[in-house]
Formats: structure tokens, sequence, C-alpha cells
């Protein structure tokens, strides 16, 4: 399946809630999707357009809104494909992969822990790396490595 | 019979790393599983954020300590899309022959602790010594044994030294003919079998849809093998087989990396082959030179500056040896990356221990964990 075929099939099931289709070098392409259909898009990706393996869940903190994306690869085109959603700075929270892929569960908490993405419906959403408590979520650009008194290891009481 | 947790690590014989697995059992029964990750978290995503792109090579090395080209290896494929540059096919090909070495190391590394845990002493030691011949490989053109910085944006750092392919054809045909040893040390002996048969089954759907890559998927029957699927460097120039199993448990894991040996010393060989044949130059000339290049063009001193560089990102997913590696590469036209961001599959590998451990005795933890290949260093990066 090209990369048309893919576009025109994504944008006839979700009508509007495509944002965009474009290339992305060795894969099917990226795309931009809106959300709120996170869960309805990723069922329809594994059981429509049979991308069967979840490889890497990931975000980016771009200041003013973060950005979520992820990884499929579909056994049937032996090709990758890339998710993009942009999630609101002040409250970035999607649903969950877990239900459908399993292999999302490890991706996701490492999302929650670095980058403060919240996901919803995660059966067990607890920091990865980082201590439980920690107040900050490292890859954030507001966690400054050179400045000393960023460094300080502040953890909640709670 | 009462429940209860037993931590397993952070410092066990069985963990081979910083990391801890907290049990459940009932008498000497698995009930559940979960793993702690994060004793040896680094933070090389958010320090790669403040290094130039040539620089963070050296994390690389630091990610995973036993297969440091081939983390480099992904690392580069994924910034070289991101910077639009495209290094010479001799680079390639010496890139592609480093990581079979680097394979073939590491696979020796996994199976001189793998026996270790199973205690047959005798493998280990021989397995030992016999990583310790491609080290020196390595050494003499890299520098390094264990940390290489050799690999660049847009080739690597210098040419092979004179006589190395000689040498290098002398090691493989040595370890080819020790592969046989140490099957005959291992398939011939009871107490391998009795430990490893039929432990840690994790059939192919179940592997797919907890992410599992690499021998532990192959095992299963999959023939899943990224440098089939989806050539990276020039891997779709040099001829091999896809090592499987069918068994999908601990034995299987043993023979998919065995065979992978061997197949990795097919693809030395045609590497070397085509590298006697084809001398030329092993760094791109068109870098700029903040990229790192030796020199710029004469009169075109707006190459050196990096202003109004094109941005790019660049995904690249490679077949390390311990499962499918990934690197994801923001170049938003900085000298730093914006963002990077790395796949392990030794993570995912573990968490599927929440699949494959249950109802087996505690004393089969070593055995089975030691077949995941675990290697903490790019598990908690």
């Amino acid at each position: 399946m090209d990369q048309e075929q893919l576009s025109a099939g994504l944008s006839a099931r979700f009508p509007g809630k495509i944002l965009g289709v474009d290339t992305f070098p060795g894969t099917n392409g990226r795309v931009r999707f809106d959300a709120t259909v996170a869960s309805d898009l990723f069922r329809s990706l594994r059981d429509d357009f049979h991308f069967t393996h979840l490889t890497m869940v990931g975000a980016t903190d771009w200041i003013d809104h973060r950005e979520v994306f992820y990884v499929l690869w579909s056994d049937a085109d032996r090709r990758y494909l890339i998710l993009s959603t942009d999630l609101p700075a002040e409250s970035p929270v999607i649903a969950s992969a877990v239900p459908i892929w399993p292999s999302a569960n490890a991706h996701e908490r490492e999302a929650w822990d670095l980058v403060g993405v919240k996901f919803e419906g995660h059966p067990d959403l607890r920091r990865i790396f980082m201590p439980e408590g920690y107040a900050y979520h490292p890859l954030l650009r507001s966690f400054k490595i050179h400045e000393p008194e960023d460094l300080e290891v502040k953890v909640r009481s709670d | 019979m009462t429940e209860m947790w037993v931590n397993m690590g952070p410092q066990h014989p069985m963990t081979h790393g910083l990391w801890n697995l907290r049990v459940r059992i009932e008498g000497e029964i698995i009930k559940d599983v979960e793993p702690e990750m994060g004793y040896l978290h680094r933070g090389i995503e958010k320090i790669s954020e403040d290094r130039h792109y040539n620089e963070i090579i050296t994390l690389m090395d630091r990610t995973c300590y036993v297969a440091g080209l081939s983390w480099e290896h992904l690392f580069i494929v994924a910034a070289e899309q991101a910077l639009h540059v495209t290094p010479p096919e001799r680079a390639e090909y010496i890139r592609v022959m480093s990581a079979e070495l680097q394979r073939i190391a590491s696979h020796l590394m996994w199976y001189s602790a793998f026996v270790q845990d199973l205690g047959l002493m005798t493998p280990f030691l021989y397995g030992m010594r016999d990583r310790d011949l491609i080290l020196d490989l390595f050494q003499s053109y890299t520098g390094g044994r264990l940390t290489y910085e050799y690999m660049r944006v847009g080739g690597v750092r210098s040419d092979l030294p004179l006589g190395f392919t000689q040498r290098c054809r002398q090691v493989v045909d040595w370890l080819m003919d020790r592969f046989v040893e140490y099957d005959q040390l291992c398939l011939s002996s009871t107490i391998f079998h009795e430990r490893c048969d039929g432990l840690g089954v994790l059939l192919e759907p179940e592997a797919v849809a907890y992410g599992v890559t690499g021998p532990m998927l192959r095992s299963a029957g999959s023939r899943r093998d990224l440098r089939k699927d989806r050539p990276y460097s020039v891997y779709d120039q040099v001829q091999f087989d896809v090592a499987t199993a069918t068994t999908a448990d601990v034995t299987g894991r043993y023979l998919v990396r065995m065979e992978e040996m061997r197949q990795s010393v097919r693809i030395v060989r045609q590497c070397l082959d085509w590298l006697d044949d084809h001398p030329g130059p092993v760094m791109a000339d068109h870098l700029p030179r903040w990229l790192g290049a030796p020199y710029a063009p004469m009169g075109n001193e707006s190459y050196l500056l990096k202003r109004n560089y094109p941005t790019g990102v660049g995904l690249s997913m490679i077949e390390e040896p311990h499962g499918e590696a990934g690197a994801y590469v923001v170049n938003d036209g900085g000298e730093h990356p914006y963002r990077v961001k790395f796949r392990s599959p030794v993570l995912i590998n573990i968490w599927a221990a929440k699949r494959y451990l249950p109802g087996y005795r505690v004393a089969d933890i070593p055995p089975i964990m030691g077949s995941v290949d675990v290697c903490v260093g790019e598990c908690d990066r």
C-alpha cells in the first residue's frame, strides 16, 4: 500500500481528523492526526491496514506544544509508518495504545517519565527510570542540565 | 501456600547488570513478575540535545557497552538522514563489516555469560578468549577495545590499516572452527538440555503483540530480520540467511544466535572481498566544516557556516545483536539535534517477561533471563 492509498483510506474513515500526510525518509510517510480520535485510529490501523507491530512511542517538547509520535510496522508492506499528533503543553493527554498494542506499555511509561505526557487508560502509568515522586520530567526543554541549582534533586513529600 | 514477593536484583548473579526483577512466588512456582529499571539511567537522550552530532557518537559507545559499533551505526544512519548527507560506498561496507564483527563479539559475550549461568565454566573461558580476537581487530583500526568512536556523520574516521583484511580472514576462519566446538560443549551436554529445553516459551503471536524482537522472535519461527526486510547501508548487496528456530524456548534462542554468528562470518567475508577490490574515500567530501569534515572547499567560506542549514528528520531501525534498535533524530537547523529518541530492544524484551516467566520455577529464571541477552546500558540509556 503506498502513501496515497493510505492517505485516502484514512481520510475516508476519519474525515477532518487526518491533518496531513507528508513524506518521511524510509517509511510509508508521516500521518498527522487529531488526538481526539487516537483510539479509533490505532484500532483501524491495526485491523484494516495491518500495522501489527508498534515499534516505538516517543514525545518531543516543542515548548508551545508537545508532539507524540508512534512508529508502526506492517508485515504486509514491510514499511514503517509514523503517526504524529500535537498536544497542548498545559494538558498533554492522549488515549493509551496499550489495549491495541500491548508493547506500548513500557514506551508510554517512558514518555510519561521523561516528557510528561499522560496516557489515559494505561494500566500502570508510573515512572520507569526516575524515582517515584521525582519533581521533573527531564526531557522538557525547561530542564537545564548546565544550571547546577536546577540539578538539585527535589522529591515531593507525598 | 502463601505467596510472597522476592527481589532478584539489583545485585544478583542472574541480572547481568543493574536491574531488579521482582518475582511473586507461591512455593517454587512463579506467579507474576515486575521488572524495575532505571538504576543505570544516565540521561543519554538529554545529554544528546546539548552535543554536536559527532560528539554523540561517544555516547553511543556507552549506551551499549558490548555492541558499541552497532549503536554508532544506528545513530549515524538516522543522523545522516536528518542532515541530508550521503556517505561513500566504501564507508558503508566498513560499517557493515564492523557491525557484523560486533554482532559476533556480542553473541560471544552472551554465550559466555549464559553458559556460566547454567553452571558450565569451560565454555565461558573459550567464549571470552575468542571474543578477544575480535577486539584485537577492532583495536587495529579504531584504537579502542570497548568504546570505539569510529563512525562519523558522512563516513568513518579512518580507512582500514594495511594487511587488515588478511588478519580478519584468519580470525573468522578460526572462529568458524570454534563454533563447532561450542555446539559440542553445549548441545552434547545433558545438563544443558535438562536446564534449557522447553523453558521460557514465547510463541510468535504473543511475541509480536508484546514487541519482542531479535533472536527471541526468530526462535519462535518468525523470519523477521530488518537486514532482509528493510535493508539499510549495503545489506542488500550481501548474501546471508535468516537464522530461525521453531521451539521458541531457551534452546531455540541458543541455536538462533549460534547460526547468526555463522551468517555474520559469511557477511564479513563478502565485505572483505569487496573492500580488497574497491579502494576509495571513506568520508564524504561535501560536508560542512561544522559537521567535522577535515577540510572545506577553497573559496567557499560560507560552506563553513551552519547558517541556513536545512532542517530534517531521520528514523533508522537496525537489527542490533539484541533485537531491533531504533533512533529518531530531529534536526531543527542548529548545531545540536533538537531531539534524539532511541528504541531499546532489551527494555521491551525484558518487559515481556510478564508473558514468558509465570508458570516456571524460581531456579528456571537464570537460564530464561540469560537467554534474553540483557544489556542494561542500552535499556536504561
